[in-house]
């Protein structure tokens, strides 16, 4: 059996191919480290986003007119559109933990290529949104303006952040190995995202609060 | 143990020092993930700004001797004072706390060989250390921070400090705060994933509650201040709106997220000191804490009720009164966790047999003051109360008795108790009970007159004061407390000084203390324990039969992990052997990722936009390298 003293513990970190770490993943009682590491900055983050949050209904409550005269409130199609694409990636993430899990290499790499291309899709999309919000209207010119981008651009810089998570991880997991440690990684960048999709669906209501 | 080692123990020994040998000189400083060596690294640094700190201090106090006196001008009173607090709080107590005894302490008091995390340790020290010299550049080139450590818009916005002063204040906190994030990160999975086996949660000393508790705090506390600075920013640099009224924005929004973020900073600052009273005390009375799991609890509830009472730092704002006396209720119900704890140190020292050695005399100290900063804490909650003492000296009074007083008194108790461990050294008791004293009585003439000031009316920041106002002598008596609560500190740091050179050899477990660390060698060897310890209770030092079971292991060769830098992983609640980790060894990319980031906070400073972008991008590459290379070496 890869890893074991006799007797002892694993020696998680000698799991270089997919079934072995497939393996120790099975064996392991808690959750490793680095998971850990992710949740936790993801708690931090998580914050983040809610000062954010907090912050436009702070402003919005204290305003007369929200969005201020002359600033058209959102439109509410495409934003949510392309909410629902992205939180569709929650299901080829999961299914890639569990084919990690599975010791399937490849599977785990097809699945997060498949969602990548959403995200990617979702990125872009959201960045043409965001440059034709700019041209309606400036962060420079009203409060209203000033959390609208800052709360958007946090959320795009976010998964901006996940795709090249991605992009490490699949290059990794496609082109060399599965081992221990990049199991543990694919973990982390699907709970990266879980988090994210779920922040996006937050964003989009603040977005559109106005509309709604 | 150290003194019963066989031969067949010592070949085990000496191959643990071979696979953990670190590199010789200052590359092995620089390169080092040794939690120890960091520990040692964020204490100099640490105490190195708590100096700069204390200068800026005894400017303040020398200003403020007599009436109409002008050693500052008031431009640069202000810069002055703005940096007294941001260099205590930020860049002294939470590095010295956290990072020092922290970083050196809770991996061998969990039977650890390292942190979760070692290159991520090292990441936190240097940028910490980064974003220090980054905010004393703005000092040393005359344009540090003016307005105030809370910094309330809209002093702070462009039109009225138009200068890099308030830039550095904002940059710099974000920097900082990087580091902070990353090191209470660290430290959650260091104590929830490190401990030895055996090690359960409910076994685990007080020391890392407090220090869990604070790290939970700063990681949900931080991004706050985070957010507040980015909005200032904004403002500053892009011409955002975020703080002006005029444009729909709103002052008061910096003061809310000011002080969510900084209610809990003040806990995240005093905990630690809890913590620290919770080693010192059973060591030195010789029993166990009173009210183990209470204390436990009273710990992490201090950090969590912190979160619910920031508005009693806006109680002139003008809230409606239902908003206003629901924080007065909150903060006072904070008295409960606290005094339990109060009680707790109290009741341990009156029924146990106390021995007055200078460690425990400043948890005396600390006690003393904690009560008297947290009685004029109560006071301040009652909000007609509030409302008149609001910015005068009645509250300086108040937050330095209890974050000096209570706070920094632990620090000092606690660089004399581990100073043995340290240094293999002991201090000198004489030259430790003198220096107590003096720290003790130049704190309470500092700060106690402050009080009576406050309510005479003495407004804070103010850079000068006429002589008709009553208040020239006890100004005149706080400045001399000041200079004698100096000489404490700097006799402290002497006596230290000069112990590590000449002082007594100390052994491992000088004072009978009863958590882990007491039982590797002092100092402790760069993998901590050549066998990971067995643990049944939550004093392991007092259990005599685990620790001669332990020295039979290493003569056995059992439980020795050697195959490389190994260290056990454990489950969160039970502490059950799940899995042996084999850690990161020595590296380079923390450091050069921190300069990476001084480049990018340097070049935001100076409008250098894609300047900054390229730092990114290097720095970028720079976590990409760093990330491959650890994983194939």
């Amino acid at each position: 059996m890869t890893g074991t003293s006799a007797g002892g513990p694993t020696r998680s970190v000698t799991a270089e191919t997919a079934p072995q770490a497939a393996a120790v993943a099975r064996q392991r009682l808690a959750q490793p480290n680095g998971w850990w590491g992710m949740a936790l900055f993801l708690c931090a983050e998580v914050t983040l986003f809610g000062t954010l949050l907090a912050t436009y209904f702070y402003l919005d409550f204290g305003a007369h007119r929200w969005p201020p005269a002359g600033i058209k409130p959102p439109s509410v199609l495409l934003p949510l559109l392309a909410t629902a694409g992205l939180i569709s990636t929650t299901v080829p993430m999961l299914l890639a933990v569990r084919a990690s899990r599975a010791g399937s290499r490849g599977r785990t790499a097809w699945l997060i290529g498949f969602a990548l291309i959403i995200q990617c899709g979702y990125l872009a999309g959201q960045v043409l949104l965001f440059r034709h919000d700019l041209r309606q209207f400036s962060p420079q010119r009203t409060a209203y303006g000033s959390i609208y981008f800052t709360m958007l651009a946090a959320h795009h810089a976010h998964v901006l952040l996940g795709v090249l998570l991605d992009i490490g991880v699949l290059w990794h997991v496609a082109a060399r190995k599965l081992s221990n440690y990049w199991l543990i990684a694919v973990r982390c960048v699907a709970l990266y995202w879980h988090v994210v999709n779920v922040i996006a669906v937050l964003v989009v209501l603040t977005q559109l609060s106005p509309s709604l | 143990m150290a003194t019963s080692i066989t031969p067949r123990g010592q070949q085990h020994v000496d191959r643990l020092e071979r696979i953990w040998a670190e590199r010789p000189g200052l590359v092995g400083w620089v390169t080092t993930t040794d939690h120890k060596r960091i520990g040692i690294m964020y204490f100099f640094t640490a105490l190195a700004f708590f100096g700069a700190g204390g200068v800026e201090a005894l400017l303040i106090r020398t200003q403020l001797i007599g009436p109409n006196h002008h050693l500052l001008s008031p431009a640069a009173y202000d810069q002055v004072f703005t940096m007294h607090g941001i260099t205590m709080i930020f860049l002294f107590v939470i590095p010295m706390t956290t990072g020092a005894f922290g970083n050196y302490l809770i991996p061998l008091m969990i039977g650890a060989r390292d942190m979760a995390f070692p290159r991520m340790n090292a990441l936190s020290y240097w940028i910490f250390l980064a974003s220090g010299i980054f905010m004393y550049v703005a000092l040393l080139s005359g344009h540090a921070p003016n307005a105030g450590w809370f910094d309330y818009v809209p002093l702070a916005s462009k039109q009225y400090d138009p200068g890099t002063n308030i830039d550095f204040y904002g940059y710099g906190l974000i920097f900082n705060g990087i580091a902070s994030t990353a090191a209470s990160i660290n430290f959650i999975v260091t104590i929830f994933k490190m401990r030895a086996p055996g090690l359960s949660l409910n076994r685990m000393p007080l020391f890392c509650f407090a220090f869990l508790a604070v790290s939970f705090a700063l990681l949900f506390a931080l991004p706050s201040l985070s957010v507040a600075a980015l909005f200032l920013e904004l403002d500053r640099q892009l011409g955002f709106h975020f703080y002006d009224p005029a444009q729909g924005g709103d002052p008061l929004l910096w003061q809310n997220l000011f002080w969510i973020f900084g209610h809990p900073e003040v806990y995240i600052i005093i905990l630690p000191a809890f913590g620290i009273a919770t080693s010192i005390i059973p060591t030195f009375v010789h029993r166990k804490m009173v009210f183990f799991p209470l204390v436990a609890l009273a710990e992490i509830l201090v950090a969590f009720l912190g979160f619910g009472v920031w508005l009693h730092h806006m109680f002139t704002v003008g809230f409606a009164t239902l908003t206003t006396v629901y924080f007065a209720a909150a903060s006072l119900i904070i008295v409960i966790p606290s005094a339990i704890q109060l009680f707790a140190w109290i009741a341990t020292i009156l029924t146990g047999k106390p021995e007055f050695k200078t460690p425990l005399l400043f948890i005396v100290g600390f006690i003393i003051y904690f009560m008297i900063g947290g009685l004029s804490g109560i006071t301040l909650a009652a909000i007609p109360f509030d409302q008149q003492v609001h910015d005068s000296y009645y509250i300086v009074a108040h937050f330095h008795f209890v974050i000096f007083g209570a706070a920094v008194f632990p620090i000092l108790g606690g660089m004399y108790f581990w100073f043995p461990k340290l240094t293999g050294r002991m201090y000198h008791e004489g030259v430790g009970k003198l220096s107590f004293w003096l720290t003790f009585l130049g704190t309470l003439v500092t700060f106690f007159p402050m009080h009576i000031l406050g309510l005479l009316g003495m407004p804070r920041r103010n850079y000068t004061y006429p002589p008709d106002l009553g208040w020239s002598f006890l100004n005149a008596l706080e400045t001399i407390g000041s200079y004698v609560l100096a000489v404490g500190l700097v006799m402290i740091v002497a006596n230290l000084l000069i112990s590590y050179f000449r002082g007594a050899e100390a052994g491992n477990d000088p004072f009978g203390g009863d958590t882990l660390e007491w039982s590797t060698t002092s100092p402790p060897p760069p993998y901590n324990y050549a066998v990971i310890p067995t643990v049944t209770s939550a004093y392991p030092m007092w259990d005599k039969e685990d620790r001669e079971a332990d020295s039979r292991r290493l003569d056995r060769g059992e439980g020795l992990l050697e195959r490389g830098h190994e260290t056990p992983a454990t489950t969160v609640q039970d502490a059950e052997w799940d899995e042996i980790l084999s850690m990161p060894s020595h590296s380079v990319w923390p450091a050069v990722s921190a300069l990476m980031l001084a480049g990018i906070f340097s070049m935001l400073l100076l409008h250098h936009y894609w300047i900054a972008f390229g730092f990114l991008v290097v720095g970028a590459l720079v976590l990409f390298r760093w990330h491959v290379k650890g994983v194939t070496a």
